[in-house]
């Protein structure tokens, strides 16, 4: 399925959470200010419906996302009130791609667990959470991976500031 | 070579060795043992031999300098031509530590750990610019502790990154320098 007939049957089979649908598309050439949208073709969700909205595209049939290839996070911008919450999936059993994000607010970074969908979201979500300090709810275990347990702060975040030390020895 | 010239008193009329502090048992292992006649000067030299000719490293990659460190222990370039070829898994039975990569510094006090396990006298490589100097981190790298000097005394710097095979054995052939130069007899080798 392309991307255009997987958006109609999210739709369809009304999947929890879904917002809009964004495409690529070139720049206006009448109008210098759009630059237009690279990238790929995806389905924005309601960050709390992540969870429910994995198990329905999971178990429908036709779409069979069984597979959760990635899930990350983006910061854009210090200025911005929100993060991205990036999620990759793909059908083993039909070969089709899907792009879902989901915006979470930076005062309130607070998306529920999706292990209990993919277990595969378990050790990207420990990653997320301490790299951007998004908190999984319900991951079972959510220590750091790569940081050390004592770290300050969440080091892919736009505005993040470097350490002076660490256990007293100077960072800069 | 010792060169007696005259008989010695018999070993229980002898001085007895100080044994105050670990420190000092390196100094005083010929010291007080022979009369004031005893010349001593070629056990420098011998003692220095011997520990310059066979520094066993320890097994200790971080990145990927780690790959050059394998290619200098491997057929082509064979560091075992210099004695340096047994490469130990522990720290015990190591005598130089190669610090070959990015230390983080998660990773800052394993390395920390694993060089105060080593027996003296002890020496360090770092290899490459991110054990020099942090390297391409230095200004981004918010986890990478920006040389291993910071927590460790380093004898040899090796620039490079990551250093040619043929850098490193030029290091080793520094350090070895080093220790041809030290003097186990009259004064401490080195201050660890």
């Amino acid at each position: 399925m392309d991307f255009n007939s997987i958006h109609q049957r999210l739709l369809a089979i009304n999947a929890p959470g879904v917002l809009s649908a964004d495409t690529p598309r070139a720049a206006d050439p009448e109008d210098k200010a759009d630059k237009g949208r690279a990238g790929e073709a995806f389905v924005l969700i309601d960050r709390s419906e992540a969870l429910n909205f994995l198990l329905a595209v999971r178990d429908d049939a036709e779409l069979a996302f069984d597979m959760l290839v990635d899930l990350t996070g983006t910061d854009p911008d210090a200025e911005d009130e929100d993060l991205w919450l990036n999620l990759h999936l793909l059908s083993l059993a039909h070969g089709h791609r899907l792009a879902v994000k989901a915006m979470v607010p930076k005062a309130n970074a607070v998306v529920p667990s999706m292990v209990a969908a993919h277990m595969a979201a378990h050790y990207h979500e420990r990653e997320c959470s301490e790299m951007f300090g998004i908190h999984f709810e319900g991951n079972p275990d959510l220590r750091n991976i790569l940081l050390p347990d004592d770290w300050i702060g969440f080091p892919l975040r736009k505005d993040y500031e470097f350490p002076k030390e660490y256990h007293g020895v100077s960072c800069e | 070579m010792m060169i007696r010239t005259k008989e010695l008193t018999p070993i229980t009329q002898r001085h007895p060795r100080p044994l105050n502090g670990s420190a000092r048992q390196t100094m005083s292992l010929l010291q007080n043992s022979f009369e004031e006649n005893v010349l001593t000067t070629k056990v420098d030299w011998l003692l220095n031999w011997a520990r310059l000719s066979s520094i066993w490293p320890m097994t200790f990659g971080l990145a990927c300098c780690a790959i050059e460190m394998m290619a200098v222990g491997a057929a082509h370039h064979d560091i075992d031509r210099f004695g340096a070829g047994a490469f130990r898994a522990t720290p015990r039975q190591a005598d130089l530590m190669i610090v070959a990569g990015t230390v983080n510094f998660k990773m800052g006090e394993r390395v920390k750990r694993l060089y105060d396990q080593m027996p003296s006298p002890k020496y360090v490589i770092a290899m490459g610019a991110c054990a020099t100097g942090g390297g391409p981190y230095y200004k981004y790298g918010y986890t990478v502790m920006k040389g291993v000097d910071r927590i460790i005394p380093v004898d040899v710097y090796i620039a490079g990154c990551p250093p040619r095979p043929e850098a490193l054995l030029e290091g080793l052939m520094k350090l070895q320098d080093k220790i041809r130069n030290t003097s186990v007899i009259r004064k401490p080798a080195r201050t660890a």
